[in-house]
């Protein structure tokens, strides 16, 4: 509800992992890797996604209804457990949620910087961070970058925006823009988190987040080859790299391999990283990264059950889940096999 | 509350700087056990509200874990009966 008094995980778990009960498991995805998009959109109507399928059951249909109704619902849930949580619960709540708007401000300028109808643009928000519905309203209906920047003057994305506003004008490419909202919402990821054990687990698990984030830049940029700072794309935060050291390997895929094998994530991610040298497949290391973000939040929920973590572990899960059948619906629509579909998806 | 303190204050220094009687004793042990009680109630009554929200078949598993601890105070008040 808000930050203010004391912190009630106890309340906000209890719901969260009944909710966690009623997630899709290796039975339903086997069903839906077998269905066609009209018959996953009858399955999710008799699951928990049917309010959200009927209510947009007349606007839409096939995959885009699926799409919609699964970013509906996402949205809903994690508005839920943001209303419910309380305190410094909250906080730690709302810190991971922001990527949401931080999600949100970046579909908003670029749909400003292409002139995309406003509607258009709202089908595409995920309504689940912190931003009210006046000020995504707002948002919509800036039709200029500098109105959008605006809107946003009082929030944590007010000063590094208008920064970066400046550099837009000059070159009118949209990069600084996006990486100054990515940056403000790492920046206050890690800020000031408290001390007990569970925060210290959370704080492990976002910095792991982050590593895998820089990890899959630079092997993104040392594939390419592309002639790009990686320094300019390095977010704060994480353990595994610092500035300096990932715009040394970022020039040399087999360094890079080389290091990350030898981190402290060589063993979860060792598999994939072979994988990513033999047939020189990225997307094979990006599963693996979020498998292994997935194992560790799942992890996380067990060890401290009265604390933020099992609210995280569902967060995850949820998010895992909405991609998972995404991935379904659109690769059926793309005509993939259901065993190409099944190699898609990120299941533990 | 604290007027209470107080007079337990007195009754225990005027007894030598301890609690020695029995039943002033006995009510603290009560009033401990209750409040530990209490506070125990507080973690499981929120979180039986919680899976209430979710299942309504769930009020009478929520109810009956919610007053598992009051069996402290009850065990506490056999202290009563013996001094």
């Amino acid at each position: 509800m808000s930050a203010v008094g004391s912190s009630n995980p106890e309340y906000v778990v209890a719901r969260v992992r009944a909710r966690r009960g009623s997630l899709y498991g290796d039975e339903e995805y086997r069903k839906l890797t077998r269905m066609g998009p009209s018959e996953i959109a009858r399955f999710m109507e008799e699951s928990s996604y049917g309010a959200d399928i009927n209510a947009l059951g007349s606007r839409h249909g096939g995959v885009d209804l699926i799409e919609y109704a699964l970013n509906r619902n996402l949205a809903e849930q994690f508005d839920d457990i943001l209303d419910w949580s309380e305190g410094s619960l909250y906080d730690l709540i709302a810190r991971y949620l922001r990527k949401f708007d931080a999600w949100n401000v970046k579909t908003v300028i670029r749909g400003a910087y292409t002139d995309a109808d406003q509607s258009a643009i709202e089908t595409d928000l995920i309504r689940a961070g912190e931003f009210d519905d006046r000020r995504v309203r707002r948002l919509l209906e800036a039709d200029s970058i500098d109105a959008v920047v605006e809107v946003l003057e009082d929030t944590i994305y007010g000063d590094p925006l208008r920064e970066a506003y400046a550099e837009y004008e000059e070159t009118d490419v949209l990069v600084p823009l996006e990486n100054a909202v990515d940056r403000a919402f790492y920046e206050r990821l890690l800020s000031g988190l408290g001390g007990d054990e569970p925060t210290r687990q959370y704080e492990a698990f976002l910095k792991a987040e982050v590593d895998f984030r820089n990890a899959i830049n630079a092997l993104r940029l040392a594939r390419s080859g592309a002639d790009i700072d990686p320094a300019a794309y390095f977010i704060e935060g994480g353990d595994l790299f610092t500035r300096g050291s990932l715009a040394r390997l970022a020039r040399n895929l087999d360094d890079l391999v080389e290091y990350i094998a030898d981190s402290q994530y060589g063993e979860e991610l060792g598999p994939a990283l072979r994988e990513l040298e033999e047939a020189d497949s990225l997307i094979a290391f990006e599963h693996a990264t979020d498998a292994a973000l997935l194992a560790y939040g799942d992890r996380l929920g067990t060890i401290h059950p009265v604390s933020v973590t099992p609210v995280i572990s569902y967060i995850l899960a949820k998010e895992r889940e909405v991609e998972n059948i995404r991935a379904i619906a659109r690769g059926k629509e793309a005509g993939l096999s259901a065993d190409e579909i099944e190699s898609e998806l990120v299941i533990t | 509350m604290l007027e209470a303190t107080n007079e337990l204050g007195n009754v225990a220094l005027q007894a030598g700087g301890t609690l020695t009687d029995a039943n002033a004793a006995a009510a603290l042990a009560v009033g401990l056990a209750a409040l530990g009680a209490g506070y125990a109630e507080r973690g499981i009554g929120s979180a039986a509200v919680g899976a209430m929200a979710e299942d309504d078949d769930l009020f009478v598993n929520g109810l009956i874990l919610t007053v598992l601890p009051e069996t402290i105070v009850i065990l506490a008040l056999v202290v009563v009966f013996i001094v």
